[in-house]
């Protein structure tokens, strides 16, 4: 039996080196770019780096990225100045767009349309309004020589704080554990498929006999909750606008209006905050906008994006 | 003892309530054996042996078949203008794995009364014996008299039996999770939407469907067996490479064959078998095959699924040929015309089964004609794409190199890694594993599908 147990052990370990080998030379599991909190307090991707994302066990989505040296996903680097015209497109990870080539996003679609404008995309995966208000507070000069700037807008995920302070979720992902785990790619690809969501799920099947409470309520108790959580989502939108401050001549929100409650855009129109509503356009059509793999938009979804901001710039600039 | 406690620990992590069926039917038959074993009139034996088929039978019929029988006489009566209101469906779980016990306990009150088992007095080893967790839900089906004295004798680590055990359950792992489960998908969403798509899609449903059901039962079957060797048990095969058969009635001696097998030794013979002429032998096979077709499931389309492969066999009964195949090997022929003869016999009787499979597949017998209404009506070729958008091209890839696999190992269903060489071994260990991460899915439903049975 020892034999046994021996010869399984040392297959095990030679079987695993070949899968790890196997998994970098066919590239089937994404690179993971650095994290860093610079030195005013934001968070961004470390500068100058590349690297490939990839979706699906059999690589079906393979897009490369290329981290510029402002720390975002971009094909060139931002140099702001009076004499041109520029747009920033700040958001989460649909502006980010590790998802698609990184010449091939919303914002170099809008460059495309639009004549003698560039467009910085400043897309973080998880930014929300607090992150974004505050990387334009913290950077105000350099906001300051952009013309414009549309600020990406989810209401269900984006207001669920008052105040900016460094996300620790994120940022325990750089700790030299993570770090070490992420130099085994046969281990960051196995995460990736879901390998060990059926033994994590077992375990936690095992440990919590207990539902969640949002399982538990009923319809009634659902609706009261909801209601409490945008009216806490409103007080933190208000907040936020107040610390970090938002020029209404410059700035846009890019909403979905189907996802925000009716108050929420009564109060944006009669406030003067513009905004550009992509749900109408994204449902009216015909083919997908989003990916097969995830929820981001795909090629088509960000054309339809891209038109839309084009066509809110074309009326708005000279 | 440890057996018995892991098979009831097993047995129960599904549901604790169903230990009192399996004990109860272990204590019945343990019962039924002794008496029968102490009598020596026949007729008392008889009446024995029928304690434990009514008893078995009656559990079968209660817990897989009531709603069926009711709801049949139901439709019956409708059909004659009496229209009833069914108040007498229960709301009946059906308990996993329950076809399979109870025909493992009745092989031993059989195996007593035909003598070719003594009873054991060793209760323990008996209701191990029955409750054995490796083949408990879904087979193979074991003999008492092949199970039972390997159970109760003391048993030895054996190197050479770990080994091949833990290869079964590699290989058996491999089919269900990158087989079974990847065509799985695809064949859920052809069967549901089957009225939307072309014939080309739906050929390649019934298609999908037939290495689905194959890799998904022979997987577990593998992967049971190999369990059991490294408690040092020994299990029957229960499949033979049975796409490779040349004819159905070699079919039938390839694909469930614990089964086949138990119907043959505990039914088919007992009824006469074909000792009393060609009328008694039909007879005899068309109760097989319609028996073995409700065995699977309380629905109709599974009797006449049973019913098609019994007209498939008949004419080869008839013809003298449903045994041509059974000592002849496989790929064994000396010229060009034997292989095109071999392969289109193979081709053939592929092709019959997988047109059977649709009725296994279907809801109901109607669902089953508007499949084949649906071939013929929208009789063109559309390429398939795959519901989650991935590349079929991967899918096809794979079928040809598993097809072509199980041709290479088709001598031996036990060695399924038989390379001499530990080079290629070890590469075939790294390939399956490494096929099983490109193929796995984590958020599917990966119920095993025999275990409905």
């Amino acid at each position: 039996m020892k034999k046994l147990f021996i010869k399984i052990g040392v297959y095990t370990v030679l079987i695993l080196i070949c899968l790890e080998v196997f998994v970098r030379v066919f590239h089937l599991t994404k690179d993971y770019p650095v994290r860093i909190i610079d030195d005013r307090g934001v968070e961004r991707w470390m500068p100058n780096q590349d690297g490939f994302s990839v979706t699906g066990n059999r690589r079906q989505n393979f897009s490369e990225y290329s981290i510029n040296n402002n720390g975002y996903n971009s094909y060139h680097n931002y140099e702001p100045s009076k004499n041109k015209v520029e747009i920033a497109l700040i958001g989460d990870s649909f502006i980010e767009g590790f998802h698609q080539h990184y010449y091939n996003s919303i914002g170099k679609k809008v460059e495309d349309q639009l004549e003698n404008i560039e467009v910085y995309e400043f897309g973080y995966a998880g930014y929300d309004l607090a992150d974004q208000l505050h990387l334009i507070y913290q950077y105000q000069s350099f906001f300051d020589l952009i013309d414009y700037a549309v600020i990406g807008l989810d209401f269900d995920t984006d207001l669920t704080r008052s105040e900016y302070y460094v996300m620790q979720d994120r940022m325990i992902l750089e700790s030299p554990k993570y770090q070490a785990m992420r130099k085994i790619k046969l281990l960051v690809y196995f995460q990736n498929i879901g390998a060990f969501d059926a033994p994590r799920e077992l375990v936690k099947r095992l440990f919590s006999r207990e539902e969640s409470a949002t399982n538990t309520l009923n319809e009634h108790d659902k609706k009261v909750r909801q209601k409490k959580l945008h009216e806490t989502y409103f007080k933190n939108f208000k907040s936020l606008v107040n610390a970090y401050g938002f020029d209404k001549t410059r700035f846009v929100f890019l909403l979905d209006a189907d996802k925000a409650p009716e108050f929420f855009l009564s109060y944006l129109k009669e406030n003067n905050y513009n905004y550009i509503d992509f749900s109408q356009e994204l449902k009216k059509s015909d083919i997908p906008t989003s990916l097969i793999y995830d929820m981001h938009w795909n090629n088509h979804g960000r054309e339809i994006i891209a038109n839309l901001i084009s066509n809110y710039y074309r009326k708005k600039l000279p | 003892m440890l057996i018995l406690v892991a098979s009831y620990v097993f047995y129960g992590w599904w549901d604790w309530r169903f230990l009192s069926l399996i004990l109860l039917s272990t204590l019945v038959d343990y019962y039924v054996a002794q008496n029968i074993g102490r009598q020596d009139d026949k007729r008392k034996r008889k009446q024995w042996l029928w304690v434990s088929v009514i008893f078995n039978i009656g559990l079968l019929g209660f817990f897989k078949y009531y709603n069926f029988f009711i709801d049949s006489w139901v439709d019956m009566f409708s059909m004659f203008g009496y229209h009833i209101t069914s108040t007498w469906t229960l709301k009946v779980i059906l308990p996993v794995g329950i076809s399979f016990y109870t025909f493992q306990t009745m092989s031993y009150s059989f195996d007593v009364y035909y003598k070719k088992l003594k009873p054991t007095t060793d209760f323990l080893s008996f209701a191990a014996f029955v409750s054995f967790f490796p083949q408990l839900v879904a087979g193979p089906i074991e003999r008492a008299s092949q199970l039972l004295p390997q159970i109760e004798k003391k048993r030895v680590f054996n190197y050479e039996q770990s080994t091949q055990g833990i290869k079964l359950i590699l290989w058996g792992s491999f089919k269900k999770v990158v087989i079974a489960d990847s065509f799985g998908f695809m064949v859920d969403d052809i069967f549901q939407n089957y009225q939307n798509y072309p014939a080309s899609t739906l050929i390649l449903g019934a298609l999908f469907f037939s290495f689905q059901i194959y890799g998904d039962f022979s997987g577990y079957s593998d992967i049971a067996i190999g369990t059991a060797k490294l408690f040092g048990v020994e299990l029957m095969s229960n499949f033979k490479f049975p796409y490779f058969s040349r004819n159905i009635g070699e079919f039938w001696r390839r694909w469930h064959i614990s089964l086949s097998s138990w119907f043959k030794s505990y039914l088919y013979i007992p009824l006469g078998g074909s000792q009393f002429g060609n009328v008694k032998a039909i007879r005899n096979i068309i109760i097989i095959f319609l028996v073995s077709g409700l065995w699977h499931g309380a629905n109709w389309t599974f009797i006449l699924w049973g019913a098609l492969h019994a007209l498939m066999f008949i004419p080869l009964y008839l013809l003298g040929v449903n045994r041509t195949h059974k000592y002849k090997n496989l790929g064994v022929y000396k010229t060009l015309k034997g292989w095109l003869q071999e392969w289109s016999q193979i081709i053939l009787t592929f092709s019959i089964v997988t047109i059977l499979w649709i009725f296994f597949r279907s809801e109901s017998i109607q669902t089953a004609f508007d499949y084949f209404y649906v071939i013929g009506e929208n009789f063109n070729f559309e390429a398939y794409l795959h519901p989650k958008g991935y590349r079929m091209i991967d899918y096809y890839l794979l079928l040809i190199m598993f097809i072509v696999y199980e041709y290479l190992i088709r001598r031996d269903e036990r060695s399924p890694i038989p390379f001499k060489s530990k080079y290629i071994r070890f590469f075939t260990y790294t390939m399956l594993i490494f096929g099983m991460l490109l193929f796995y899915e984590s958020n599917i439903d990966r119920s095993f599908i025999y275990f409905q049975f």
